[in-house]
């Protein structure tokens, strides 16, 4: 259960004088359970690679091959079947539905997938207990604090248990504390759930506690090194 | 999950949703109402047109409508018309001559309309008896002769004088007779004063020597939604005989009908067409507003078709609050007015009332008009929809996710 990109390219006005190589020519692979950070500055492509490995963008040439399906080929209604049952997503700004509570955000896509009433329930307490938002469960995301919504979208991209987690900038909105705290949920998740987590970001915070980085220039991979700091979960909590 | 979806986004903007269904509301409110008052005085024209004389439906011999002549008659006996008294619609059957003959007193002489009625029954229809302005109405086996008042005063007779008709029977035969005026009544509409005079229908027969024929049988109905069946059910129990309806005996009177009923239309149109344009802004912009919301939506995993019909629910829940205000606000009005209809008052109410009608304004209370207000708000939806759900159906998940609304 790897991602493995070939030749990987996404080009925007690629009929014109000046086409943008959002993503170029990208061979990568990435293990089951790996926790990734994806970084470069801004326009660099990092939010174009994790969309194309989600299977939301369509890649302009080569193939996102991700747990032996190749995205950059399948159908619509694949893609979606493919993200539901195997992609969880988690935005810069939270995005949780507002007229759902944390409890019923975390259940939606486990709804999508068809699970009984009584499995989302269960499910979607249990990883808001695990992200220490089970007293919140009922209150809407306008009522939660951007730390709380952020970790109410981890337990949301948890819910469907999908193989994959992309996370594009999840601590932007952050503070010091509340980032500290969801990389501990996040890594913990990572860990017990075996998870593979791929964060886009330009957040120091975040790097120092990725287990390999990769870094992006203008769409081309300049450096993929593991991280001499990481320490496991389990191991920092003890 | 949809439905609870739908329902929660529609009190995220209260006062839009409650807006727009107002407006929605207040359209089908006055819609339904000018619509009501409208029918309702169709309906009254109608019936009071029939109880002028004419009848919402006439049985008459085929060749009769194009010739009016006394030759082209049907049978007057029970046994012809007892197949249409099986008719359930049927409030009332009239038998009738109408013939044209010549009128004289002294050196004076006119052409007049001769109509041989069945005195009890016309009346307890046309109500002929409150329109005696003197003498006295006739009885079924009565020889004498009503006038009309135009036709008196220009013979100079009254009640007890004599009135001599002259004219073509049956099959050419002579129809001549001296008549005695027993009464003398008033019309409101110039056109019958000056032409009408009444025979028992037996002296009639007698005059044109028809024998026991008539020239027509004249229908009024118990429900006049049920016409066209009416007349489908006389048609097939009578196959030889020509079944007129009240839009075929008075085109004039359909003619003005539809005339006012499509100006009536059009306002109703205009009016759904302002209230369409507002619920147009209004679905829009529930759709473009969320646009980064419907592509997280979209990314996690939800069905395009399953977004549609969630925006399609939110839609039809507004309209459904706009039809069921709307409705309950006009339908108790409509009753209202229909037990208690407004009464007229001044020079309209006695124009009304010298054409022999009640001075009020009736109301339709119609099932079919308040569906087919609900459907003007079903097809309204529809149409409204039809560009935010082309934007959902188009909607780039990756240009939602950077920037929501614009990014389209």
């Amino acid at each position: 259960m790897s991602i493995q990109t070939i030749q990987l390219c996404k080009t925007y006005n690629a009929n014109s004088d000046f086409p943008v190589h959002a993503v170029d020519h990208l061979d990568l692979t990435i293990q089951q359970g790996e926790f990734v950070a994806v970084m470069g500055p801004s326009g660099s492509g990092k939010t174009t690679l994790l969309n194309m490995l989600g299977g939301i963008d369509t890649p302009t040439s080569g193939d996102a091959i991700v747990d032996g399906y190749n995205v950059s080929k399948m159908t619509e209604k694949g893609k979606i079947a493919f993200r539901r049952d195997n992609i969880g997503f988690i935005f810069q700004d939270y995005s949780l539905l507002p007229v759902l509570t944390a409890l019923e955000n975390v259940e939606f896509v486990m709804q999508l997938q068809g699970h009984s009433e009584a499995e989302c329930r269960a499910r979607a307490l249990a990883l808001l207990k695990k992200v220490g938002l089970d007293k919140h469960q009922n209150k809407r995301p306008a009522m939660l604090s951007g730390g709380q919504q952020q970790r109410v979208a981890v337990a949301r991209a948890l819910a469907p248990r999908p193989k994959f987690v992309m996370a594009d900038e999840p601590t932007a909105n952050l503070d010091a504390n509340s980032t500290a705290e969801l990389l501990d949920i996040m890594q913990q998740l990572n860990e017990q759930e075996g998870t593979t987590f791929i964060f886009s970001t330009h957040d120091q915070r975040v790097i120092t506690r990725a287990q390999r980085i990769i870094v992006f220039e203008d769409g081309r991979l300049t450096k993929d090194r593991q991280n001499p700091d990481y320490k496991r979960h389990t191991m920092s909590a003890s | 999950m949809l439905v609870r979806l739908a329902w929660r986004n529609l009190w995220r903007q209260k006062r839009r949703t409650l807006l727009t269904a107002s407006s929605i509301a207040l359209a089908l409110f006055l819609s339904l109402l000018m619509r009501s008052f409208q029918e309702g005085q169709y309906t009254s024209n109608i019936e009071n047109n029939g109880k002028s004389g004419v009848g919402i439906i006439q049985l008459q011999d085929p060749d009769f409508r194009d010739s009016e002549s006394i030759d082209e008659l049907l049978p007057s006996t029970e046994a012809f018309i007892h197949k249409a008294r099986k008719i359930d619609n049927i409030d009332a059957i009239l038998p009738r001559i109408h013939g044209f003959s010549l009128a004289s007193v002294g050196s004076k002489s006119k052409g007049v309309l001769v109509n041989g009625i069945a005195p009890n029954k016309e009346t307890d229809y046309t109500h002929l008896a409150d329109k005696l302005i003197s003498g006295q109405y006739l009885h079924v086996e009565d020889t004498d002769i009503l006038l009309a008042e135009g036709v008196a005063q220009y013979f100079n007779v009254s009640v007890g004088d004599e009135f001599v008709l002259y004219g073509q029977g049956y099959r050419g035969q002579t129809a001549a007779g001296v008549f005695t005026v027993k009464g003398i009544l008033s019309f409101p509409m110039r056109e019958l004063n000056n032409s009408q005079v009444y025979l028992s229908l037996n002296q009639a027969q007698i005059l044109f020597r028809t024998n026991q024929q008539v020239t027509s049988w004249v229908v009024s109905l118990h429900s006049l939604d049920a016409m066209a069946q009416t007349v489908e059910e006389l048609q097939n129990a009578y196959p030889d005989v020509s079944v007129r309806d009240w839009m075929d005996l008075s085109p004039e009177l359909e003619q003005s009908i539809v005339l006012d009923r499509v100006s009536g239309l059009i306002m109703m149109y205009l009016l759904y067409g302002i209230v369409g344009f507002g619920l147009f802004a209004t679905l829009l912009m529930m759709t473009l507003e969320r646009q980064r919301e419907f592509a997280v939506m979209l990314a996690t995993g939800l069905v395009r078709m399953k977004l549609l019909l969630m925006v399609f629910i939110e839609s039809w829940f507004i309209g459904l609050f706009g039809v069921v205000i709307g409705a309950s606000l006009a339908v108790p009005i409509i009753v209202y007015f229909y037990q208690n209809p407004i009464r007229l008052s001044g020079d309209l109410a006695l124009q009304m009332l010298e054409m022999g009608y009640e001075p009020i304004m009736p109301v339709s209370i119609s099932p079919e008009l308040v569906v087919s207000q609900i459907w003007i708000v079903a097809v309204m939806l529809l149409i409204c929809l039809l560009y935010p759900m082309w934007r959902i159906v188009t909607l780039d998940i990756v240009s939602g996710l950077k920037g929501g609304a614009h990014a389209h």
